[in-house]
């Protein structure tokens, strides 16, 4: 009895490890999935399309290449709707229903925001590739979350001083009512105040304004030098259409704390009044632009926007990145990917920008070159918006407050995570 | 400035702005009236007409040659009158297409009029995504009503006080097609009793079409005289269907000048604590709402409804 036993054990055994290996093999080889969590409907519905394109773009290209370690990257994507209550939902329907592997996208910060929450609770990388609140690396930062674009601070910084010095002292706030207007207008007021400015109003804008008049009759009555505008989406396109309509635009400084490409695209120049910031232009004179940009056009020929911004730029990078990560690291484990992409440094040559672009490793924000821009009256052609008109180093315009205000969980603390 | 000469402005500008919202709101009263349906695609027939215009204002007629090109050199103050007799029939056959799939809904529960005038609504902002795309576009306006004057020692708008003439004009001419005319009396009586309209020997289906359409065209009127100044965008309809749908419960629904006073109202809130609160300028046109219903609970003007049956 013994020996049959023994016998079936050891013409089991070769059995069970080609089963495992077979179960290995099966695992690695099953795609990975990533969440694009990205809005479809909303203030930034046009905005999350373009960040979509981006990270799309990104996984085409590791796809075309056998995948990352082995393995076809595919995605789900679900609307947020620019709704901080759906980013969780949608993020927990993700990880407990579609079991992706990392959460890629966003543009609204209180989506953003709601969606790490979610994110961190389960261990699962989440990359905010668009929104700009000081706060995503600040205080609402995780060690699971990755923010990629520049924020309020950053933009701020390399607009404030030299606008004081330019326009005046008598300054104005647009602040849009949610996370990123306020968070973004508060370091305005920090800066400006600490540089000698007044600000002699603040006017809270709220989420879904489209008719601003009853706030430019108001601005006209407070007659300030300089109007710092911290107002996004469908409401700033609004903002720019009524302001352009009425010649505000050259009787103030305005300064429009950062712009992104897909809120103006297809205006009129006139629309464009004032300085604003951007992380990304497609006509910066650098090595590699140009193909990126043939590569958009090839992927996407249909699209109206026929030039990449700076949203298509923070997506594509965030989701490459990500994927180099998860390559380097030779596993999807979270904490191994999390330490690579703590580590990262991406050579300007590289990353298309001027500087060296790097991830910091307290707030993981990534820390890039800002461009100040203003609207581009000389050129005929329509796609090109943008003159910059400086450039600011990363180190310049970091937010060391964030440094301080951000509490990264330990990595006892971060569930681990392998998909 | 003391305190009445800084509100003056903004009590002109707010009913300026309450013009445009009587506008967006004379079409979706009229349809709730006569049909008994809350139609939802009001947003996205609205957002239609503003497309449609902008097509016919800015159109490719490269390949039609030397008549393309003609009409191309046409003033853009024609080409606008054009757009603004063109878009609102588009706008109208398109309301027909939606009464007659509506038809199956009638008699029965009023959720399938509802659902299906979402699911129209939904249709059509895919649509012109899929035909103009998801990017901001801006509705030329002819030269004479674009840029800016000066009020005092204020600069307003040029086209905001063409708009709300315009919004005046409009609603003047609903009112008297209504009230002056023997098929404004029909559409009237078919509100009032419908039953006894079809009595009559009257053809209570093609009134229904007739007025679906028209109450669509209204919508695409607003579209058109609004777009160039809150922009144009597929989703645009979403900011014009909550709006008008408040505004017809705040003045009474199926009430004509409920709608008036309801916009001139709602207009009047939020141009003003735009400028005095302007945090609370989007949450005052539903505080404006939960008072007058506390105090009137059919609207200003309302009487006792078919939807209430």
């Amino acid at each position: 009895m013994k020996q049959r036993l023994t016998r079936l054990l050891l013409a089991a055994a070769p059995l069970a490890l080609a089963a495992g290996l077979a179960a290995e093999a099966f695992a690695e080889n099953k795609p990975l999935v990533i969440g694009l969590t990205s809005d479809a409907s909303g203030q930034y519905a046009n905005s999350g399309a373009s960040d979509r394109r981006g990270m799309l773009m990104a996984i085409e290209e590791f796809n075309a290449k056998g995948g990352v370690l082995g393995r076809r990257i595919e995605t789900v994507h679900i609307d947020t709707e620019t709704t901080p209550a759906t980013g969780s939902r949608v993020a927990e329907r993700m990880i407990s229903q579609h079991k992706v592997g990392f959460l890629i996208g966003a543009v609204s910060s209180g989506v953003a925001n709601a969606i790490s929450q979610v994110a961190q609770k389960h261990g699962v990388i989440y990359l905010n590739t668009n929104s700009s609140s000081p706060t995503e690396s600040g205080k609402n930062c995780h060690r699971v979350k990755f923010v990629w674009d520049g924020n309020g601070t950053n933009f701020a910084q390399s607009a404030v001083k030299s606008a004081i010095g330019t326009y005046g002292k008598d300054w104005l706030l647009l602040t849009n009512d949610y996370v990123w207007g306020h968070n973004t207008s508060a370091t305005t007021r920090k800066l400006a105040e600490a540089n000698g400015a007044t600000i002699v109003e603040e006017i809270l804008v709220p989420q879904g304004t489209r008719d601003f008049s009853s706030i430019l009759l108001k601005t006209q009555q407070i007659g300030p030098k300089v109007i710092a505008a911290a107002v996004g989406g469908d409401d700033q396109k609004a903002m720019r259409t009524q302001v352009a309509d009425l010649g505000m635009g050259a009787k103030y400084a305005w300064i429009n704390n950062q712009q992104d490409w897909p809120d103006v695209y297809g205006l009129p120049k006139e629309n464009l009044f004032g300085v604003f910031g951007t992380t990304w232009y497609y006509k910066l004179d650098l090595p590699g632009v140009d193909d990126f940009v043939k590569r958009y056009q090839a992927l996407y020929p249909d699209t109206k926007m026929r030039v990449p911004g700076n949203v298509f730029f923070n997506g594509y990078w965030a989701t490459r990145s990500l994927l180099e990560a998860v390559e380097k690291a030779g596993t999807t484990n979270n904490h191994a990917v999390i330490k690579r992409l703590e580590q990262l440094r991406i050579p300007a040559e590289v990353r298309l920008q001027h500087d060296d672009a790097y991830m910091n490793p307290k707030t993981h924000q990534m820390q890039q070159t800002v461009y100040l821009a203003t609207a581009n009256l000389e050129s005929d052609d329509p796609d090109h918006l943008f003159k910059i008109v400086s450039r600011s180093a990363p180190d310049t315009i970091a937010d060391r407050a964030a440094e301080e205000t951000c509490k990264l969980e330990s990595f006892e603390d971060t569930p681990v995570y392998q998909p | 400035m003391d305190f009445i000469s800084g509100l003056l402005p903004h009590i002109l500008n707010g009913l300026a702005l309450g013009l445009l919202f009587a506008l967006i709101a004379l079409g979706f009263t009229l349809i709730v009236s006569v049909m008994e349906v809350i139609n939802l695609a009001h947003g996205s027939l609205f957002a239609l007409g503003a497309y449609v215009a902008l097509l016919v204002i800015s159109p490719d007629l490269s390949a039609l040659g030397p008549l393309g090109e003609a009409y191309a050199a046409l003033p853009l103050g024609a080409r606008y009158a054009i757009a603004l007799v063109i878009a609102p029939l588009a706008v109208a056959v398109v309301g027909f297409g939606l009464e007659v799939c509506l038809r199956r809904t009638y008699g029965k529960k009023k959720e399938y009029g509802l659902l299906l005038t979402f699911g129209a609504a939904l249709v059509i902002e895919e649509a012109i995504r899929l035909t103009w795309g998801p990017a901001e576009q801006v509705l030329p306006t002819p030269e004479a009503v674009t840029g800016a004057f000066l009020a005092g020692d204020m600069i307003y708008s040029k086209y905001r006080v063409f708009a709300a003439v315009f919004g005046l004009c409009a609603i003047g001419l609903v009112w008297l097609f209504l009230d002056k005319t023997p098929y404004g009396a029909i559409i009237k009586a078919g509100a009032h009793d419908s039953e006894m309209v079809r009595a009559l020997g009257i053809n209570l289906s093609r009134l229904q079409l007739l007025v679906f359409g028209f109450g669509a065209a209204l919508a695409g009127i607003a579209g058109i005289i609004l777009a160039p100044i809150w922009g144009l965008r597929p989703h645009v309809g979403v900011d014009a269907v909550i709006p008008a749908f408040l505004i017809i419960v705040l003045g009474g629904i199926g009430s004509f000048w409920g709608a008036v006073a309801g916009g001139l109202l709602v207009g009047l809130a939020v141009g003003i604590t735009g400028a005095y609160a302007t945090d609370w300028s989007i949450l005052s046109m539903y505080l404006l709402l939960i008072l007058v219903l506390s105090v009137r609970a059919r609207g200003l003007f309302g009487k006792k409804t078919v939807l209430e049956t």
